[in-house]
């Protein structure tokens, strides 16, 4: 709604984001509010900029911890769901921010608002991570992350010609490494037995975080629901 | 027994006018004071001049000591220390080891004027880095330097001609835990600024804050002065971290102003640090069984809880930066209106 | 008479010893042993014999130097195998108990921090699991990943702090069978490192004193919960972490500083995978250029998982730009495995590492062509089915470098 003396409040910023409902991103603004580390990450921000100076993102895109933590503290919701849509995904999660002499945590309420985000699955949300599924994957799956086998060439060209040497030999690089947990395993970074697992799936199926995923990629959910449920039926 | 005799511990600007003013009302004071001189932590640590009209500290603390020392009504004790109290207002004993011999007194009151230490920088949140670089230094340091007109780089002996302070070192800071603001370190970074200007004519000083403090008339006089007349730079911004480029210094901030994080070489970094208990506030508090808040000062507020004298024991005063951030102005004051309530306890209490 | 400047510098050159009854922040161990007292968790001790350290407020942490459960990185096991390898060789060097579970998983804190696709009671359930096997198989917790150090002290003040948190983590733990269990101190492995520095320098078969490092310490080993990190007066006044500084100074390193010392590498979690301009602004810019400019550096030295990958990988396209790059990157526990004189490839498997080390192996006098070639026999072993892989049995032996 267009800015007049009536409803301009001090503080609040304009919507870059018309086209979003008020009644909407304020009740994004609640949730992320109503989190119970909330209190321990935004205390009161007397805007000295240490985050701001700390901060390696702060360097390299439009971005400020600053700014974050006034819009929280100053409930300006207009302002948060623009930090929602566009700031959130910058952030390197380093918490070099919690030098904060006030002990406030910016990068704590980015994650907040990360997880806001991606439990209602806001489109802006869903393209950042499009490309991030393989890893949620592997995470979910096998209880480890990025694997060996995951660093093909053409998708790391950037780390050079190593990495063909790498791709090209690690089979049997992966054999010759004494760590007995390790030695061999290329889909995944060590051996896990097949009880731990069951135990992990156990987790993310009580802790609601395939509900989570289902969010942000619906097709990635169904896959991990089916094989998590088999093996468990398997036990 | 009941005195009427009155304790005052410590002698710096406080514990001075306190005892002054006990005289000047026909009273009878013990003053005891660790060190050798007298003049409290302005001596201890060499100010050179004060916010106030850019007075000279020594002159000041001079005619103030002076006061004390010539007239009668004051017995003044150096290098002495209270090392024991007992009894109650009106009749307090107390053992005080005085240069070397232990000696006992009787007091119907007792003032304490034990002061602050400045904060140390190692404990400061940020990375200063004041313990690995010789050119970042604290005001007091700074302060030593100005006094003798020479101010030089510790590292090289070379003049600074870019000179940044860095407010709030240890104040306003839940991290340290001192959560207070200091008060003093925005009129004194500021008076410090204005003496270099003078001293070096092409430096360039800055000055980077979170608020500028300019309480009353330190505002035209200090504040706007430095501006206007000497061009220090005020840039709204702490720093974060002090590093090593070269044979310069490396700051990092955040220009609010700006929104934008930047970085630029310093020759002389300058810690504004703030003030915490002394050790002997720390102590004195213990022996006296005085309150104390969460930061080691000397909890004031008395029986009415706004009497800024009054501490949790009757016929126990504080005066100065025992109780907690001070400018000269409040160590007078508050000095001033402890003898009165001290002279009143114990006139009160005989007659 | 001293001069002003005199005493200037000598105030300035005590080291400090900070007070822990200054701290401002609450122990965290008086939280823990309430917690116990009242039945709500398992208090597993760190087992003897351990060393004390120092950490920020002047508090001190317990070390344990065996019965270890070996935490394993899913980043470095995956991409620097060497880092993982050169741990267990020194613990193996001292023959100290230890355990190499299989029935680990990864503290999945990579993945949360790049995707927030997870919640609290997931990350410290996980948490929890772990730490529970650890206790059920009677070894001590040793964290070998930086961010799965940050993050599970994280963890540890949510579970301590939040009821319903740890209530809920119980709950899922009781269906799991294991009880809960947090360990009296959560222990990275450079810590260890850290503690065993003089015996490790004891055992050197390498002169290291003709290099310098830079050190690049992890953010998330000494930010987050920035109070649990060994400080030390001896190390920059203890004014910075001690850890990896005072492991190379015990080796005979060089340590040099540069103005870039408390920058994030860039690693991004999920930027290194998917936005990675950023990653590589901050490896080459800001961090390994600045170092090759300010000191010239022939190693860099980390502690961390993520820190070694970015910036060993992010050097090529450094290159390719024509930055200013080509700083071997090393844990400090592969540089330490080296200077006792673990295999350059059995061990320390350099061969995973992008940057080029070859200078830096010359610069030490070590002919790597011949144990290349030795290593090359060990795959040509493999390939031929001779062999099923390299063990410790070819591994453990140190290598003489005379």
């Amino acid at each position: 709604m267009p800015t007049t003396i009536e409803n301009w409040n001090p503080g609040k910023s304009e919507s870059r984001h018309p086209e979003v409902a008020y009644e909407v991103k304020e009740r994004l603004f609640r949730e992320a509010r109503s989190d119970s580390r909330y209190h321990e990450y935004l205390y009161g921000c007397y805007e000295c900029g240490i985050c701001v100076s700390a901060c390696p993102s702060a360097r390299f895109y439009e971005y400020s911890p600053r700014v974050i933590a006034q819009a929280m503290a100053r409930e300006d919701v207009e302002r948060v769901y623009d930090i929602i849509a566009e700031d959130i995904w910058n952030c390197a999660q380093c918490f070099s921010c919690v030098r904060c002499p006030r002990q406030n945590n910016p990068g704590g309420l980015v994650t907040l608002l990360r997880e806001v985000a991606v439990r209602n699955g806001l489109q802006e949300t869903k393209d950042v991570l499009q490309g991030y599924s393989r890893v949620i994957y592997k995470v979910m799956l096998k209880g480890n992350q990025v694997s060996p086998d995951m660093l093909q060439p053409d998708l790391f060209n950037d780390w050079g010609p190593w990495v063909q040497q790498f791709s090209a030999n690690m089979p049997i690089w992966k054999k010759a490494i004494p760590v007995d947990s390790i030695r061999g395993v290329t889909d995944a970074a060590w051996k896990v037995d097949r009880k731990t697992l069951l135990e992990l799936y156990t987790i993310w199926f009580e802790t609601g975080s395939l509900e989570i995923i289902k969010e942000v990629d619906e097709g990635l959910h169904d896959l991990l629901v089916d094989i998590m449920q088999e093996e468990l039926e398997e036990g | 027994m009941s005195s009427e005799k009155i304790l005052i511990i410590g002698g710096g600007p406080a514990g001075l006018e306190a005892a002054r003013s006990i005289a000047d009302l026909g009273g009878d004071a013990v003053l005891v004071e660790k060190r050798e001189r007298l003049g409290g932590t302005p001596d201890s640590e060499g100010y050179a001049k004060l916010t106030h009209h850019w007075l000279d500290a020594s002159e000041v603390l001079g005619k103030l000591a002076a006061a004390v020392t010539s007239g009668k009504g004051v017995d003044v004790k150096t290098k002495s220390e209270v090392k024991k109290i007992s009894g109650s207002a009106g009749s307090f004993k107390v053992e005080i080891d005085a240069s070397g011999k232990a000696e006992s007194l009787e007091v119907g009151a007792v003032v304490v004027a034990t002061g602050f230490q400045h904060f140390d920088p190692g404990r400061a949140t940020q990375y200063y880095n004041y313990y690995s670089f010789p050119d970042v230094i604290t005001l007091t340091d700074l302060e030593k330097m100005l006094k003798e007109n020479k101010v030089v780089r510790p590292s090289d002996g070379q003049t600074p001609k870019k000179i940044a302070f860095i407010q709030c070192v240890g104040s306003r800071d839940r991290q340290v835990g001192n959560e207070y603001c200091s008060k003093v370190c925005c009129g004194v970074a500021s008076k410090q600024a204005v003496e270099l200007r003078e001293q070096i004519s092409d430096s360039k000083v800055f000055i980077f804050y979170i608020d500028m403090r300019m309480y009353g008339y330190w505002e035209p006089q200090i504040y706007w002065q430095a501006q206007e007349k000497y061009n220090v730079n005020y840039v709204k911004g702490v720093i974060s971290e002090v590093l090593q480029k070269g044979n310069q210094l490396l700051i990092r901030g955040e220009d609010t102003t700006m929104s934008r994080p930047m970085e630029v070489t310093m020759d002389l970094v300058v810690l504004s640090v703030g003030m915490e208990p002394s050790a002997g506030t720390r102590s004195v508090a213990q022996l006296l069984g005085v309150q104390q808040n969460k930061y080691g000062f000397i909890e004031a507020g008395g029986a009415t809880g706004i009497d800024p004298v009054g501490t949790s024991q009757a016929g126990i005063f504080v005066a100065g930066a025992a109780s907690g951030p001070s400018d000269l102005d409040d160590s007078f004051a508050q000095g001033g209106l402890a003898a009165a309530r001290a002279l009143a306890s114990v006139r009160r209490v005989i007659a | 008479m001293t001069t002003t400047i005199e005493e200037i510098l000598e105030r300035k050159s005590h080291a400090v010893m900070r007070d822990p009854k200054l701290a401002h922040t609450h122990d965290i161990h008086e939280s823990l042993l309430e917690l116990e007292a009242k039945g709500e968790i398992i208090l597993q001790r760190v087992p003897e014999p351990y060393a004390e350290v120092m950490t920020k407020y002047g508090r001190t942490k317990k070390i344990p130097f065996e019965h270890t459960w070996h935490h394993k990185s899913c980043g470095q096991c995956g991409h620097i195998p060497g880092y993982t390898s050169s741990i267990f060789w020194l613990n193996r060097q001292f023959k100290f108990d230890y355990l190499d579970p299989t029935d680990q998983t990864s503290c999945t804190g990579w993945n949360y921090y790049a995707s927030a696709t997870s919640n609290k009671s997931a990350q410290a359930t996980v948490m929890a699991r772990n730490f529970a096997t650890a206790y059920q198989a009677g070894y001590y917790p040793l964290i070998h990943c930086g961010t799965s150090f940050g993050h599970y002290k994280e963890m540890r003040e949510l579970i301590v702090h939040h009821k319903e948190v740890r209530d809920d983590v119980r709950r899922i733990l009781d269906k799991l069978g294991k009880p809960l269990v947090i360990p009296e101190e959560i222990v990275h492995y450079s810590e260890w490192v850290h503690v065993m520095r003089n015996r490790f320098a004891e055992r050197k078969v390498l002169d290291l004193s003709s290099i310098t490092a830079t050190v690049h310490p992890a953010c998330h080993y000494h930010k987050v919960v920035a109070e649990d990190a060994i400080y030390d007066p001896d190390i920059y006044g203890g004014q910075r972490m001690a850890t990896v500084t005072a492991t190379l100074k015990a080796l005979g390193i060089n340590v040099a500083d540069y103005s870039t010392w408390f920058d994030c590498c860039g690693f991004g979690f999920r930027h290194i995978l998917v936005e990675r301009d950023f990653t590589r602004s901050f490896a080459v810019q800001r961090k390994i250029e600045t170092m090759k400019k300010e000191v010239n550096s022939d190693l860099v030295v980390t502690h961390d998982t993520g820190c070694v990958t970015t910036l060993d990988k992010s050097q090529f396209s450094g290159r390719a730009h024509n930055y200013k790059v080509g700083i071997p990157v090393l844990s400090d526990a592969q540089v330490t495995a080296l200077a006792l004189g673990a295999h350059p490839f059995r061990v320390v498997q350099f061969h995973w590492h992008s940057t080029d080390w070859r200078p830096f192996l010359e610069k030490l006098g070590i002919d790597w062509q011949k144990y290349w070639d030795e290593f090359q026999g060990d795959l040509e072993a493999i390939r031929a089915g001779t062999k099923s892989g390299v063990t410790w049995a070819d591994a453990d032996q140190p290598v003489s470098y005379r």
